[in-house]
């Protein structure tokens, strides 16, 4: 007859977890190419009551809560200037060479020429397949087309794999804005219509005004089964008081 | 033993099923598509007490009290924005269909995602079925049409757990399904805290009376036919 404590416990399980998932989104909220999370309830299994109930009466356990994903919509394209800055416009990833050589995918699309003059992003994993700059070539002599295009001075050095999945909430984040695909994600395949945009970054997709208002909403409701608990405290207590 | 100790005792065992119940409403404020529950209470029966010299009747007494029935409110709750392309929301009656391993099920909870075959699943990875009972396509931009996604009638609709119902099937339903919406958790929180205490308050009025019956049978046994 304890289960209603438990009930409530479950219930803070759940809002603490979608504190955590804001907290994490307010975090990026200037990342570059970062998608926001979404975060799934569900209600748990219904039990038979025993006691005090009618044959057949069935209670909930409570509540949980887990990511279910991101919010796959566009952020917005800020302009940087800086050449060797795309941003995607549309779904899909910039195929990079994961750390342990396999692919992966990012969105972050904040490019650098390395030490051996091939092109790598912010966090050093070189495009796939590498684009190298000669020798001598300016930065700013650099010009990516919208279909990936990279050439300097007329030559062209390279193509920029734009790629998607069919599922991205099933990509594995390793980190530092890089995904990569895995049996729930789905093979990878080239992106339809998805253009590069040289000189922009894509901004974070974290709306402010709508996570603040979720942390709210998290908070209220932890506080709403916090009471709960402290209710059922005083119910067992009356139990125990029957006997003075 | 007097009847008293028990009636009362009935109605502490109904009112801690209830805190449960109400406990389940609260935990759930925020799970999108939850119906809030009711616990129904009923009497066990009424027995007709005699006068034992002259087996008279004297009137009838009841025998307690147990949770009969927690009925689910099925009611439409309100839908809010979300943004989140493949959120959807049913406005209006009706469930969407879900295909689990053990048969189908019905949810109003419309947080779906998309399989690695490009099909809409559930946030169990279940498939969210079409008006015609097929998988429902989700698009290569991330979308998918919230007509293709279907809304089924469902009679004698009970809770299972996982946001899911079981029920049996009665055609198509009249709500309409919206995208990048969710319908908001059908507790109410203010009301269930007023439940909650409103039951605390009369499971420690059941507990006073199982005292008080208590002391009457104490001084019962204790006094009368004491010689001093």
């Amino acid at each position: 007859m304890v289960s209603a404590l438990y009930t409530a416990a479950a219930g803070m399980e759940a809002q603490q977890n979608h504190l955590d998932q804001v907290a994490n989104d307010l975090a990026n909220v200037s990342t570059t190419g970062y998608k926001s999370l979404r975060v799934g309830f569900h209600d748990l299994v219904y039990q038979l009551e025993g006691r005090g109930a009618g044959p057949g009466v069935m209670t909930g356990a409570g509540a949980a809560s887990g990511v279910i994903g991101r919010n796959p919509t566009q952020g917005a394209l800020i302009p940087t200037e800086r050449p060797l800055d795309v941003a995607l416009e549309g779904p899909g990833f910039i195929q990079v060479r994961g750390p342990g050589g396999e692919v992966a995918l990012t969105r972050d699309g904040d490019l650098q020429v390395n030490a051996d003059g091939y092109l790598q992003t912010s966090s050093g994993q070189l495009l796939q397949p590498p684009i190298k700059v000669p020798k001598g070539v300016e930065e700013g002599e650099i010009s990516i087309a919208s279909n990936g295009t990279v050439s300097a001075a007329g030559r062209r050095l390279g193509q920029i794999s734009v790629v998607a999945v069919t599922n991205p909430d099933g990509l594995q984040p390793v980190g530092e804005n890089v995904f990569r695909p895995t049996a729930a994600s789905g093979p990878v395949g080239a992106a339809g219509g998805t253009a590069l945009q040289q000189g922009a970054l894509e901004a974070s997709n974290v709306d402010m005004a709508d996570a603040s208002v979720e942390m709210m909403n998290a908070q209220r409701g932890y506080e709403l089964d916090s009471r709960v608990i402290q209710t059922q405290d005083e119910v067992l207590a009356v139990a125990n008081g029957i006997k003075q | 033993m007097d009847r008293g100790l028990y009636i009362a005792a009935s109605g502490m065992l109904a009112e801690m099923v209830r805190q449960d119940q109400i406990a389940n409403d609260l935990a759930n404020a925020t799970t999108p598509g939850y119906k809030a529950d009711r616990s129904a209470q009923s009497g066990f029966g009424q027995l007709l007490l005699h006068n034992t010299s002259d087996g008279q009747t004297i009137g009838s007494i009841g025998l307690g009290v147990q949770i009969d029935e927690v009925r689910t409110d099925l009611a439409p709750g309100p839908i809010h924005e979300t943004g989140e392309p493949l959120d959807f929301a049913i406005e209006g009656e009706g469930f969407f269909a879900v295909q689990t391993s053990a048969g189908v099920r019905y949810t109003r909870n419309g947080q779906f995602g998309v399989s690695a075959s490009g099909t809409l699943v559930d946030a169990f990875g279940n498939q969210v079925l079409g008006a015609d009972g097929n998988p429902v396509q989700v698009r290569r931009d991330g979308t998918a049409r919230a007509s293709d996604v279907g809304v089924f009638a469902v009679t004698g609709a009970a809770k299972q757990g996982e946001s899911l119902f079981t029920g049996t099937a009665a055609g198509t339903a009249s709500g309409k399904v919206r995208a990048g919406a969710l319908e908001e958790s059908a507790a109410n929180p203010a009301r269930s805290m007023v439940d909650m205490i409103s039951s605390f308050r009369s499971l420690e009025a059941d507990q006073k009376a199982l005292q008080t019956i208590d002391q009457t049978l104490g001084e019962f046994a204790g006094q009368v036919g004491s010689v001093s």
